[in-house]
């Protein structure tokens, strides 16, 4: 199953690559700078996803002690904060040639930055606990409290005046993408996803063999 | 319009850096695990011989 989704992942990539260099066009205003939201959109969602099983995982674990959600929470964890790190290298890259600048004390900026150092903490707490159960117990906490963040990222740019634009996707209002644009967008964040269930997967496993 | 290809090979750049990175990680992570003397791996039927 894990080869699977490895080779699933690979080809999604491949596709998203295609797409968003071959199929999709140069955006009006930005240019081609505005293809790296082909990386950095389906990064930050995935990290949602990753963060939101990290919540799964640490309430189903609090709920009943059973070892699996604390694996699945762990894990999640570590691949939300490298998405995150994706996600936040790229933003900044994307935002010198058209903001101007490299950083900003924006408001989606801040708190994805406060997102990362949350779930860094976590996995830091982690080392720093040898006793599995007390370990597990006290990153579920982190992990039940660092998941108020991920609405605080995603409506920042709605509750704060920010650089950052609003959300083109996930907002009430339909999508003003290009239809172009827009599918190169969706076939990145699927290879995306399987991507983080290719790197979920094995990393399930290597906790597990940890834990023998 | 400047083209601005150095910004957006810079960030796919980096970006499949930490993924290839990560996944490299992981792979060496499971070998070492795995070489263990006495370590248990589960999920693999073992293959047929012929009789």
């Amino acid at each position: 199953m894990t080869r699977v989704l490895g080779w699933l992942a690979a080809l999604g990539l491949l596709a998203g690559v295609a797409a968003g260099f071959g199929y999709a066009p140069e955006e009006a205003v930005q240019g081609n700078v505005q293809r790296i939201m082909y990386l950095h959109v389906p990064s930050v969602l995935t990290a949602y996803l990753a963060f939101g099983l990290v919540l799964v995982g640490s309430i189903g674990y609090l709920a009943t002690r059973r070892p699996l959600w604390d694996r699945l929470a762990s894990s999640a964890a570590e691949i939300g904060v490298l998405f995150t790190a994706i996600t936040i290298v790229s933003g900044s890259i994307w935002g010198k040639p058209t903001w101007g600048t490299w950083w900003t004390w924006d408001a989606r900026l801040t708190s994805t930055a406060v997102l990362l150092l949350v779930y860094v903490g976590y996995l830091m707490l982690r080392g720093l606990v040898d006793e599995p159960e007390a370990r597990g117990r006290y990153a579920a906490v982190v992990g039940i409290l660092g998941a108020v963040n991920i609405p605080i990222v995603h409506f920042s740019v709605k509750w704060w005046r920010a650089l950052h634009q609003p959300s083109t996707i996930l907002g009430p209002e339909p999508s003003p993408l290009d239809p172009a644009i827009g599918l190169a967008l969706f076939v990145n964040w699927i290879a995306f996803t399987l991507l983080f269930a290719y790197f979920l997967s094995r990393r399930i496993e290597i906790a597990r063999l940890e834990e023998t | 319009m400047p083209a601005n290809w150095s910004y957006v090979i810079a960030a796919y750049g980096i970006a499949a850096a930490a993924l290839f990175g990560y996944w490299r990680h992981l792979a060496r992570r499971a070998r070492a695990l795995t070489a263990r003397p006495g370590a248990v791996v589960p999920h693999r039927t073992p293959r047929r011989t012929p009789s």
